[in-house]
């Protein structure tokens, strides 16, 4: 079993992984000849099966993978990857590699990084005399505001380097302790079959949508625990004890769900509700993509359920397809829109929300895909 | 009675207060001991593996400085012209803090004024810290010290092999890579390159590979540094920790830090002099003893990088350390609790009193020499015991036997084993072993 390549794309994999890493602590990552595949299948929560094609992170021709079943199935930690990927921020030269070290295996990232020792590169300390006590003779009008002999230099070894600045190169390996996942382990693993969508959609800028959607979820909170805690407060209280010990959830309970639904008109609408308060957003003159007709003949996409919604008119309520979703959840789903990517919105009405999240870039659209299946909750 | 008084403008100031800000790092207390020409704070940690010490020069560093030790002699707090004392930083760190205003408010801090309250007349163990704000304002605090023994850490920078220098931005670059639960550094060089790894020491079983701490190794070319004396191969590793901090405060002080070491298990000296401070940090090793120290029975050594020595260059020293034309050097070992030597804490106000936390995986510099090799037979031609360390209540290094006990955590040579014995090593270890932990396996019940 072997892997080895070089990352040409370090910014899409570091983004990648951090929006994975805040939706699941694990990933089973699938190296195969011409893909790469990350899974997230949490216990709870949204599932991601995300897609991209060798060539979007790493470098084609410099891409060993050797393995008996001609793929390798990894389990890795998603937030030392996301950490290690960090340093990589200003490398040269990435290189990620499949090794074991006392028996443990490891994915090891190595990288080269170069930067030069004058110019600022430096964290924090832009002051010269720091960078270079040894000169400060041969430099003068070197810029206002420094304290200029505060430091004690040590005594310099070669004064050949000090004039004009110098190329550092530093090498930083990490090395991350990961699990070798046999086939069978994964085969029983599918991605989610739905029914056909009743309302597919692109949404609208994602920052924007994550932050009313972060806000409508903190409003609801707020309402229902100050409900909880007048409802606590003249009962006996052993509502809190419940949910207390639950975990990822938030402290005061189950966290609020937030209504979303979308029309086949370009219409999304955010509500939430609670006892206390219903609000919501609509965004309009949304696009609602087209099919690819190449797929499906005319017939079949008459008899899909979307073209169905489609033919009801704009105003009509029957027309809106709506989820119910866990509002922390649906914050951290919506992470990826570091990416900067295109989402398509699949609504199957009262059952479930399928993103479909394309990355930029010059890729062909259905091999880079990153695809969230996300549980409506009953009313 | 002593009499000490100092002030401090703001520029000092701000300094005075970084020091305790990296102390705080090391210890719960801060040691204050003045001297007629300088005023030291020093920090030890609750495992004694690492001192952190921040000499102020009282010429240079204060707006003034008055010190006038207590010439009735017969008073502890003041031993051999000293002043000496211990404060919780908790208390002291709020006084310092805020202490600029930021805001560029008119009551922001000009000066500061300390005195110690030493008079038999009016309340004792009071530093009295006064705070003089703009427009008259004057912020007052009376805090309660501990008059005590200092112990310092000793380290012999003219016996250190290793030295390098390098500014400390460059390391600070170096840790930004590491893993934030990294506990560990391991420093050694190769070729042109000198290479930080930091590493864990946690036992995990295996079902939990995925929470096994990341390592990370990073790079960097000799010519970053300034000077790099170092023999390549030589691992020494240090406490992260430790190491942050060090650079945390190097940093503020925009100076060349020094590095000074020796060997693994040996201490290792973080030192940098600036605008009249001199500041040290003394910091236990740990790693594989090179090829001429002996390698102990019962002790782990930590797990290490791949680069690591294999574990079979251990076989072949054992053989060496018999006949090898020089005595082995002396490595301290950690506290272990063994039946039997309860009696080793009994004596608290010893300075040598030896705890080791339990999670410490780090020699301690001050552990006694408990090691059974001391019964081998020694031999002839034995050089002088190197990078002396000890305790040193005087800080006096021209006469370090001036004052009271103090410890080596070198092993005494037969040689000098009979100055060693009237001192209060020998209570404090009970004791000795007279056999290795190894050789009792015979004896257990169930064997």
């Amino acid at each position: 079993m072997r892997f080895r390549t070089e990352v040409v794309n370090t910014a899409t994999l570091t983004k990648l992984v951090g929006s994975l890493s805040s939706l699941g602590k694990v990933c089973w990552m699938r190296l195969e000849p011409s893909t790469i595949r990350f899974t997230i299948i949490p216990d709870q929560g949204t599932q991601v099966w995300a897609q991209l094609p060798v060539e979007s992170i790493f470098e084609e021709t410099d891409y060993t993978l050797e393995s008996n079943t001609g793929a390798i199935n990894l389990e890795v930690p998603l937030s030392s990857l996301h950490r290690a990927l960090r340093s990589a921020a200003a490398a040269k030269w990435v290189q990620l590699r499949l090794t074991q070290k006392n028996r443990v295996p490891l994915l090891a990232l190595t990288i080269r990084a170069r930067s030069r020792v004058k110019g600022g590169i430096a964290l924090g300390t832009t002051n010269a005399s720091a960078t270079d006590p040894g000169d400060a003779n041969d430099r003068n009008g070197n810029g206002p505001g420094e304290p200029a002999t505060a430091t004690a230099p040590a005594p310099r070894e070669d004064g050949g380097e000090g004039g004009g600045g110098r190329e550092r190169e530093t090498f930083i390996t990490q090395e991350i302790p990961v699990k070798v996942l046999h086939e069978t382990a994964v085969e029983g693993l599918h991605e989610p079959r739905c029914r056909d969508p009743d309302v597919h959609i692109i949404l609208p800028d994602l920052f924007q949508l994550k932050s009313i959607s972060e806000r409508f979820t903190k409003l609801a909170a707020d309402s229902s625990s100050s409900l909880k805690a007048a409802a606590s407060a003249s009962t006996s209280a052993p509502v809190s004890g419940l949910s207390a010990p639950g975990g990822s959830m938030s402290v005061s309970g189950v966290s609020p769900k937030l209504e979303l639904s979308a029309n086949m008109h370009g219409s999304l609408r955010l509500a939430v509700a609670t006892d206390a308060l219903r609000i919501s957003s609509v965004w309009t003159d949304l696009a609602n993509p087209a099919l690819d007709p190449s797929q499906l003949s005319q017939t079949q996409i008459e008899q899909l359920p979307s073209e169905r919604m489609r033919a009801l008119p704009g105003d009509d309520e029957a027309g809106w397809a709506k989820v119910r979703i866990d509002g922390k959840d649906w914050a951290r789903v919506l992470s990826v829109g570091r990416m900067n990517p295109k989402v398509v919105a699949c609504f199957i009405h009262e059952t479930a929300l399928v993103l479909y999240v394309y990355l930029p870039g010059g890729w062909s659209e259905d091999e880079s895909c990153l695809t969230y299946y996300i549980n409506s909750y009953l009313n | 009675m002593t009499t000490l008084s100092f002030s401090l403008l703001i520029g000092p100031l701000l300094r005075f207060q970084d020091a305790l800000v990296c102390l705080a790092k090391y210890s719960d207390t801060v040691a204050i001991e003045a001297e007629p020409d300088l005023l030291r704070l020093s920090a030890l940690n609750s495992s004694k593996t690492a001192y952190a010490a921040f000499a102020f020069e009282s010429d240079s560093f204060f707006e003034s400085y008055t010190f006038e030790p207590d010439t009735n002699a017969g008073g502890s707090r003041t031993r051999g012209g000293k002043f000496s004392c211990q404060v919780y930083l908790k208390t002291l760190l709020p006084v310092f803090r805020g202490r600029t205003g930021g805001r560029g408010r008119d009551t922001a801090v000009e000066r500061c004024e300390l005195a110690v309250q030493d008079d038999l007349d009016e309340t004792e163990c009071r530093l009295v810290i006064k705070m003089m704000c703009g427009l008259g304002v004057v912020r007052s605090y009376k805090l309660t010290y501990e008059p005590t023994t200092i112990q310092h850490a000793i380290f012999d920078r003219s016996k250190a092999t290793n030295e390098w220098c390098i500014e400390p931005r460059f390391l600070k670059e170096i840790t930004h890579h590491f893993s934030p639960s990294a506990e560990q550094l391991d420093m050694h060089s190769e070729n042109t390159k000198a290479i930080f790894t930091s590493f864990t020491t946690k036992i995990t079983d295996g079902k939990e590979i995925l929470r096994q701490p990341v390592h990370t190794s990073v790079a960097i070319d000799k010519k970053d540094f300034e000077q790099y004396l170092a023999d390549d191969g030589v691992h020494v590793a240090i406490s992260l920790k430790d190491f942050k901090a060090v650079i945390a405060h190097a940093e503020t002080a925009r100076v060349i830090i020094t590095a000074l070491y020796t060997r693994p298990c040996r201490p290792l000296q973080l030192a940098y002099d600036f605008e009249g401070i001199r500041t040290e940090f003394t910091l236990m090793t740990t790693g594989e003893p090179g090829p001429d120290d002996v390698p102990t029975s019962s002790r782990p050594v930590p797990q290490l990088s791949a680069r690591q020595t294999p574990a079979a260059a251990q076989a072949s020293q054992a053989g060496s350390s018999g006949n090898s034309g020089q005595m082995p050097p002396p490595r301290s070992r950690p506290v272990r609790p063994l039946t039997g030597t309860a009696s080793r804490s009994a004596e608290p106000n010893t300075q040598a009193t030896m705890q080791q936390t339990p999670s410490s995986k780090f020699d301690s510099l001050f552990v006694p020499a408990d090691d059974d090799r001391q019964w081998d037979v020694a031999d002839d031609d034995e050089p002088g015991a190197e990078d002396m360390l000890g305790w040193d209540a005087s800080a006096n290094l021209d006469n370090p036997d001036s004052l009271g006990p103090r410890l080596r955590d070198s092993e005494p040579s037969f040689a000098d084993i009979g100055n060693q014995m009237d001192v209060s090593r020998q209570d404090e270890m009970g004791i000795p072993p007279t056999q290795r932990m190894s050789q009792l396996h015979g004896l257990g019940l169930f064997d």
